[in-house]
């Protein structure tokens, strides 16, 4: 085991298979304090990569900083790269909406607009984008939330209000808002940790699902569920990307004492 | 074992504390409710005297004709009740539309010098007092144009309004937690589309209610009317003319000598507050029941309709 | 920090260290009273029970800790390797048993050729010893070392078969292939368990003197 730390490169040299979006020496700083240090991530296409890390190593700052999440806030500075597809998200002549479309979000805590129905829900992303057809908006509704494993649940029933649905209902639903934009990534911040475990249970089922259409990068505290739904798993500490492996090797035998240390649960 | 032993201790000596703490509880308890009983009974009493003395001067003549002669007993305070919703309504217009506009400013887009002190000014301007506005209005609009008008009146109410208006919006949109904003954002919505459909429509609630405060509030201001629309018998000509206003009219008829006039001042008391309890409740279902109240309309449409 | 799984680890490594020192004992006392004509079927039998209790043992604790604990990564592989390594504990039990029955059932053997047993049974006796050293430390340097004694065990078992066939002494010829099948199936489980050792300390299932050199750091 050693002590040196691995990028994604190391793991992909040899791969000619298609990345969906590629992280390239980001660095992200709030003020003059470095959350995320020169962090270079792949992700291939049609995966689960799980982000995992004690609290505090910079794992959400991450992964919000693939859909430009941190533009929102104030004194947050990114630098580096975050490529889809080959385009720079960060590049000057880029819209960020128009990025923000192909990379869609799922948060902790599960938060439909509490003023709509489970439809308008569904299709806030797109109706207030303009999308008025009745016929596509209907279309999407009944594809994502089936998707998200949530049709059956509330098809009698669409235009109920979101907020009468249970928490593991509720996250559903935001899964099927951030899929109703087609996104062609799905980025998902501790998706279940606020959930019981059969709700959990559904959405691991869901996430594993929707791999077979969608790139998804999702952060996780729990390390079993990274090892039951992720295909590669990146291992972050104190804004450091430490070791990035397929998930079984990284949990069976990683290379880092770090990470040993970490997963096994000796941190503290 | 001697660790158990200390336990028995402690819990013998919280055993005491409990007791105590109980009748301190409902001490306070009965405190508490005497002095919610003590800040209802005057509101409650208020109500009851209006009502009470009020009551006897209602009536379809009191609400539609203008003044009598004075002290005759004779007339009503139509022009009155007219001037006042015209005037509360025209203020609304202007106040209301700039009041939020600022709420969202300061809320949304506020973390910056520009939004401090512009919300140090809304506060300061919160504290003024109405006749000072009242004064303000006079000079700007009325010795401008050389006469009282409706205009003038409209304007020094809505400076009231609007920093109500605006603090009570920004506070409502604040409530709203940041996560909507976020998933708003994440769905690659323009930061405008998200404050409109999104935040405003959870914090419709508090936005409402901090406009009904302000309405009542400059429904029943009186000092700035008394240099702005001055008062009037006249039902309403045009916006340049002198305007009556119930809480003009009730200050008129309430220094008269005349019992009677006294008692028309009783009823247009009366009469205000029911029309801003009115207004009031209106707004509320309107805005914040539209679905039961689209229903209720449904229903009735087809009852009218059925009938015929 | 003591973590939940420490205490089950600890008292895994506890009893698997007594069937292993166990195992040797059994092992020895079997080959030897084979030697020596000694009758010594109950002793060896109970040794070989308490390896056998000591296995149900180990089975059980094992999977509690994977119902409680969900180990993961050195944890994970220690465990996996137990269940292998503890298994070859209690064949060695077993196979001891099984040749101070060859003793009783065929008599005296003393005037058998019993050379390429004797160095058979000391290859072996060897390789048992170095193997529940291997565990105990986790040391890995003898594992091309035990492969390279199975292999040669392996040698002598091809040769001397075809040889017994051709023997007159029937009696001894059939002791003597039945004892040389027990030790190699001892020899063979020795190396399961040193591969499995392996695992737990490089990760991988097949020993490779370069992968042992990079896990060492004496």
């Amino acid at each position: 085991m050693t002590s040196k730390t691995q990028t994604t490169s190391d793991l992909f040299e040899n791969d000619s298979e298609k990345f969906k979006m590629i992280a390239e020496d980001v660095t992200i700083s709030y003020g003059d304090i470095p959350a995320v240090k020169n962090v270079n991530m792949k992700f291939k296409e049609k995966s689960v990569t799980a982000l995992i890390g004690p609290s505090g190593c910079g794992k959400t700052t991450f992964l919000r900083c693939l859909n430009r999440m941190h533009d929102m806030t104030k004194n947050a500075k990114v630098e580096g790269k975050v490529m889809i597809d080959g385009i720079d998200l960060y590049s000057k002549e880029i819209d960020p909406i128009y990025h923000r479309r192909k990379v869609g979000m799922v948060f902790q805590k599960p938060n439909p607009f509490p003023t709509m129905s489970i439809f308008d829900n569904v299709t806030a992303g797109l109706r207030l984008n303009g999308v008025k057809d009745k016929r596509i908006l209907n279309e999407i509704v009944e594809d994502t939330l089936k998707m998200a494993y949530l049709w059956d649940e509330v098809k009698s029933d669409l235009k109920k209000p979101a907020v009468e649905l249970s928490g593991g209902q509720q996250q559903r639903l935001c899964i099927a808002r951030a899929l109703a934009i087609q996104p062609e990534v799905l980025l998902m911040d501790e998706p279940a940790s606020a959930l019981d475990p059969i709700a959990t249970q559904k959405i691991e089922e869901t996430i594993t699902e929707l791999k077979k259409e969608f790139t998804i990068i999702i952060v996780t505290h729990n390390m079993q569920q990274a090892v039951r739904v992720s295909d590669y798993t990146g291992f972050m500490y104190l804004g450091d990307l430490i070791e990035f492996r397929h998930t079984k090797k990284l949990f069976t035998d990683p290379k880092n004492d770090l990470t040993a240390k970490y997963v096994q649960g000796q941190f503290g | 074992m001697s660790s158990l032993e200390k336990r028995q201790e402690y819990r013998a000596l919280f055993k005491q504390n409990v007791q105590k703490r109980l009748i301190v509880d409902k001490i306070v308890r009965i405190i508490i409710i005497s002095c919610v009983i003590a800040a209802i009974i005057p509101l409650g009493s208020i109500l009851v005297e209006v009502f009470k003395n009020g009551i006897a001067a209602i009536s379809i003549e009191f609400l539609t004709e203008i003044p009598g002669s004075v002290g005759s007993g004779t007339g009503g305070v139509g022009p009155a009740i007219q001037g006042t919703l015209i005037v509360v309504g025209l203020a609304s217009l202007i106040g209301v539309p700039i009041g939020v506009m600022s709420g969202i400013f300061l809320s949304e887009y506020g973390d910056n010098r520009l939004a401090r002190s512009v919300r140090f000014f809304n506060d300061v301007f919160m504290e003024f007092p109405s006749i000072v506005l009242g004064i303000f209005a006079f000079l700007v609009i009325v010795l401008v144009l050389g006469h009282f008008s409706v205009w003038a009146g409209a304007f020094a109410l809505s400076l009231i309004m609007f920093p109500i208006v605006a603090r009570t919006t920004e506070e409502s949109l604040k409530m709203v937690p940041i996560t909507y904003r976020e998933a708003g954002t994440a769905l690659g919505l323009r930061k405008w589309v998200v404050t409109m459909r999104i935040v405003i429509a959870a914090a419709k609630e508090g936005m409402v209610t901090g406009v009904m405060l302000a309405v009542a509030r400059i429904g029943g201001e009186t000092a700035p009317l008394i240099m702005t629309i001055l008062g009037s018998s006249l039902f309403f000509a045009n916006m340049n003319t002198p305007m009556d206003a119930l809480p003009l009219r009730i200050w008129r008829l309430s220094m008269l000598p005349y019992e009677s006039a006294q008692l028309q001042g009783w009823g247009a008391a009366l009469v205000l507050i029911f029309i801003i309890l009115g207004i009031n409740l209106g707004v509320r279902t309107l805005v914040l029941h539209k679905k039961e109240t689209m229903q209720i309309l449904k229903t009735l449409k087809e009852k009218v309709g059925g009938k015929n | 920090m003591t973590r939940l799984i420490d205490p089950s680890l600890e008292k895994l490594s506890a009893i698997m260290n007594e069937m292993g020192n166990t195992a040797i004992d059994c092992i020895s006392l079997a080959i030897d009273s084979y030697f020596e004509g000694k009758n010594t079927t109950d002793e060896v039998h109970d040794l070989s029970d308490s390896i056998s209790t000591k296995y149900f043992e180990v089975e059980d604790l094992i999977f509690d800790m994977l119902l409680k604990y969900q180990p993961v990564a050195d944890d994970f592989r220690l465990i996996r390797s137990s269940t292998e390594i503890s298994y070859a504990f209690s064949r060695f039990g077993r196979y001891a048993y099984d040749i101070t029955q060859v003793r009783e059932l065929f008599g005296d053997i003393s005037e058998c050729d019993n050379e390429s047993l004797i160095v058979i049974s000391n290859k072996v006796k060897h390789m048992i010893r170095e193997a529940v050293h291997s565990f105990a430390e986790l040391d890995i340097r003898k594992a091309t070392h035990i492969q390279d004694d199975e292999a040669y065990i392996d040698k002598i078992y091809e040769e001397r078969l075809p040889q017994l066939i051709k023997s007159d002494n029937t009696k001894c010829a059939l002791a003597e292939a039945l004892v040389l099948r027990y030790l190699e199936r001892i020899g063979d489980h020795a190396v399961f368990m040193s591969d499995a050792i392996n695992y737990i300390v490089t990760g991988k299932h097949k020993p490779s003197q370069k992968r042992i050199d990079a896990h060492t750091n004496y």
